[in-house]
């Protein structure tokens, strides 16, 4: 059969494939590529209308603001890669940051372990009723909201928590500078390249992607997607803890209005932004590095810009859907019928 | 042959069209002319060109070169729009309809019909709406309430509808719709086309017909005139008395077929089989199913869509439950059968819905290969993509897939060489035992066909018993060891086929 080809089909096949890996070749370069570029021409408006910022420990400043950013939008590109959404995973950070400052002082080192296996359960039950239930996940996520903002509210006595002993458990990790970036920011980092080799080098994460991309072809190629959406959402919930964890470092206290109660939209926006998919199937985690430092820098451009503070969410869309709009795979989109 | 009722202009003549894709010189100067109550079939591997020139034809590609003329004036189709106001309908192979909807709307969502046809400013007028499609119906020979909803119709009952929609396009003209039948009759039991195949019949006494096939029989049975294609261009322009099938495929693929007769292997005495089946029942999908397949042999499951054979395939591979009856693979029985455990115990399945399961699309060939059985591909929970292309690239050489761009997104291939790689993804288990295949024919040409069925026999030589839901009966006939046939959820006959020797005749009267 394959000694027969005829000559004719052959150049045509080879036409093909050329064709083909040149169209692929620049669409993956602006896949990977985009999120960077973005990033880049962020940091030059804020540089150039404020270079006193840039020069007097801004960066410091700007990563140390990215740093839950980050941590909340990995989880989020996890679930958003099997084709889910998790509107929890930022109240499971405050629960969780309230959770570390109380037990921070009875259980010291233990506690951070403590915490983060708790949150960790609380994503995994996510993923559970997710698999088993089958209610969309944005509705079921929208319901453990609520939940965990209600329990954030029951356990801190709706007053700010301060931690009251062993502070410097995990403070170093706000206080200490690496190249004059804060610890929290490179652990950031460090989650996400662990998260990148996972995604791209296990059967697990390879299994992940496939159920963003079509589930019902993965259940059929035997991967165990409800163990993998359990997963997916346990990783959310545990990187949420992570967040929750940087609060404590960098502010003390937690309480549930205070920092880190408005991260949803911002790790949303920085996960997308860095290039993830919303539809499932697509994500990079390096390039949500480079998302939640854009994301991170749009409050200092507003101001730079000189747009009054009270309009600063209105930037703030705007660019989200300007970068979207640059940054979307639309190879799903291509097929105008 | 052809019925030269008037010898005037033809309804359709092309001339020299051209179309390119960047690179790929997709249509290579097509002409042809097509005369008034004429039936052409069209014939040509996935990527000779036939979907490019049917797009050209109905409005969503435009041609880089050449012209169209109906009716002997030259047109312009710069949308489907202008292609169904000039009599070009169109059914396509998977059905487009909306099944919220009605009948009587659905014939009126072409475009052109809709013009002052049961609508003003927008609004419906029902009665008048109702009228036009029954009588639309009527000319087709369909007795189908126009006020029926179309999610409640059969398959082919919808096909009716598509049909209607297709010749419902502006009659005003006195033009003479052409009708193009896309692949109709390859998600149609036996039964069903029949009905279908007297439906052109019938449309040869007002209009032409393009009848899209890759079922040779099928074409030569329905056909006047036989164009065939091959790598974007028409190879040949026969009458069909003239031609046979070998002949059409030779003129297809370019080469003779290969098809090797499958070796029959008897059933064996005292061996165990690779599965059996015992008395397997899901209510009110399949009763009291048993049988089993040894290694090296494939039984061929034949019936209706009714029949339940599809649910029981599906069951085997634990996609479905089952209430009672037990499987028993190589001995040992199956419990909490589920599909990661089958897959485990050697089990493949390559599913009739290929886009949707068997397939995951956004994946690369390579990752689709790999996927299930990674092989060396993987060490533990480890992946090695480096080695992945290694393994793909041999698959792409033995199943003689096309374009030959194992990096390339499994979503872009044609048909014939996503089932290729679908069958790789099981083929590469080393330890296949069991390998259930729904319609694996389903929309492939006859050259990616044959490379499938080669592959089964194949894999049958090394040991894998073979459970087969074939798409015709003559199919199973040819690729079975043995044939169960099933009626309404039980088996109505069972066919040894080194010892007996039933017709296609004998299986339809079990079947219905």
């Amino acid at each position: 059969m394959t000694a027969t080809i005829s000559d004719t089909g052959n150049v045509a096949g080879t036409k093909a494939s050329g064709e083909g890996a040149r169209l692929r070749t620049a669409g993956k370069l602006w896949q990977a590529g985009g999120p960077l570029v973005i990033f880049i021409a962020m940091f030059a408006v804020v540089a150039i209308l404020t270079p006193a910022f840039i020069g007097s420990g801004g960066i410091t400043i700007v990563a140390a603001s990215a740093a839950p950013i980050l941590l909340v939008a990995l989880g989020q590109a996890f679930v958003l890669n099997i084709g889910s959404i998790d509107l929890s995973n930022a109240a499971i950070t405050v629960l969780g940051a309230i959770l570390l400052a109380m037990l921070l002082g009875p259980l010291a080192f233990v506690a951070p372990i403590v915490v983060l296996a708790m949150v960790t359960l609380f994503g995994a039950v996510n993923g559970f009723l997710l698999a088993y239930t089958q209610v969309p996940s944005f509705a079921l996520t929208l319901g453990t909201l609520g939940i965990f903002k209600a329990a954030s509210l029951v356990v801190s006595g709706a007053t700010t928590v301060y931690v009251s002993q062993n502070k410097d458990v995990v403070s170093p990790l706000y206080t200490t500078q690496l190249a004059g970036l804060p610890l929290t920011f490179v652990l950031g980092v460090v989650v996400a390249v662990i998260a990148y080799l996972f995604l791209r080098f296990t059967r697990a994460g390879m299994g992940m992607t496939a159920i963003g991309k079509n589930e019902s072809g993965a259940i059929f190629s035997a991967v165990r997607t409800r163990a993998l959406k359990i997963a997916a959402f346990a990783l959310s919930g545990f990187m949420a803890g992570l967040a929750g964890m940087t609060i404590i470092a960098q502010a003390g206290s937690a309480s549930a209005m205070g920092l880190g109660s408005d991260l949803l939209l911002p790790a949303i926006a920085a996960a997308i932004v860095g290039g993830t998919s919303i539809s499932g199937g697509v994500t990079n985690p390096l390039n949500v590095i480079l998302g939640a430092l854009t994301i991170a820098l749009v409050p200092i451009a507003t101001a730079a810009i000189g747009v009054a503070a009270e309009a600063q969410n209105l930037v703030y869309g705007v660019v989200i859907i300007v970068v979207v709009a640059l940054t979307l795979t639309r190879s799903r989109t291509a097929i105008v019928k | 042959m052809t019925k030269a009722k008037e010898a005037t202009t033809p309804v359709l003549r092309l001339t020299d069209v051209q179309k390119s894709f960047g690179s790929v010189h997709a249509l290579k100067g097509v002409s042809l002319e097509i005369n008034r109550g004429e039936v052409i079939g069209l014939i040509g591997e996935n990527g000779a060109g036939k979907s490019t020139l049917l797009k050209i034809l109905t409005g969503i590609y435009q041609p880089d070169k050449g012209t169209i003329a109906v009716n002997g004036s030259t047109v312009k189709f710069r949308n489907p729009r202008d292609s169904a106001a000039a009599g070009i309908g169109v059914v396509h192979q998977e059905q487009s309809l909306f099944t919220n909807l009605t009948v009587a709307e659905n014939i009126a969502m072409n475009g052109a019909a809709s013009k002052g046809y049961g609508t003003t400013f927008g609004f419906y007028r029902w009665g008048k709406l109702n009228k036009a499609a029954a009588q639309t119906l009527e000319i087709i020979g369909s007795k189908l309430n126009p006020k029926t909803r179309v999610g409640d119709l059969s398959f082919v009952d919808r096909q009716m509808v598509e049909i209607a929609r297709a010749i419902s396009v502006d009659t005003s003209k006195n033009a003479t719709p052409l009708v193009i039948l896309d692949e109709p009759t390859s998600l149609l039991e036996r039964g069903e086309t029949a009905i279908l195949e007297r439906e052109i019949r019938k449309l040869k006494d007002f209009g032409s017909v393009i009848f899209v096939s890759h079922r040779l029989d099928e074409i030569i049975r329905n056909c006047d005139r036989i164009l065939v294609m091959r790598n974007g261009e028409l190879v040949a322009d026969r009458v069909t008395t003239t031609v046979t099938e070998d002949e059409l495929f030779k003129l297809m693929v370019g080469h003779e077929s290969h098809a090797t007769a499958h070796e029959r292997r008897a059933r064996p005495a005292n061996e165990t089989p690779a599965i059996e089946v015992t008395g397997l029942t899901r209510k009110g999908k399949f009763n009291n199913v048993s049988l089993s397949v040894h290694s090296g042999r494939v039984t061929a499951i034949v019936g209706t869509s009714g029949s339940g054979r599809e649910e029981f395939s599906r069951a085997l591979f634990g996609a479905e439950k089952f209430d009672g009856g037990s499987i028993v693979l190589n001995g040992r029985e199956a419990r909490g059968w589920r599909i990661p455990k089958a897959v485990k115990r050697g089990m493949g399945f390559v599913p009739a819905e290929r886009k949707v399961e068997g397939m995951v699309g956004g994946f690369t060939a390579a990752e689709n290969i790999v996927l299930t059985h990674p092989g060396d591909a993987a060490f533990g929970p480890i992946l090695k993509p480096w080695k992945r292309n290694k393994i793909a690239q041999q698959w792409f050489t033995t199943l003689d897939v096309r374009p030959n761009d194992i990096g390339q997104n499994l979503e872009r291939f044609s048909g014939g060489n996503q089932q290729k790689v679908v069958l790789a993804k099981w083929l590469s288990d080393p330890e296949l035992r069991v390998l259930v295949l729904d319609h694996p024919l389903r929309g492939l040409d006859p050259g990616a066909a044959e490379t499938v069925n080669e592959q089964i026999k194949a894999a049958c030589k090394k040991g894998a018993a073979v459970i087969l839901l074939a798409d015709t009966l003559e199919e199973a006939l040819e690729m079975g060891d043995d044939v169960v046939v099933m009626r309404d959820g039980v088996i109505s006959a069972t066919y040894d086929l080194s010892v007996d020797n039933p017709s296609t005749l004998d299986l339809l009267e079990r079947m219905v």
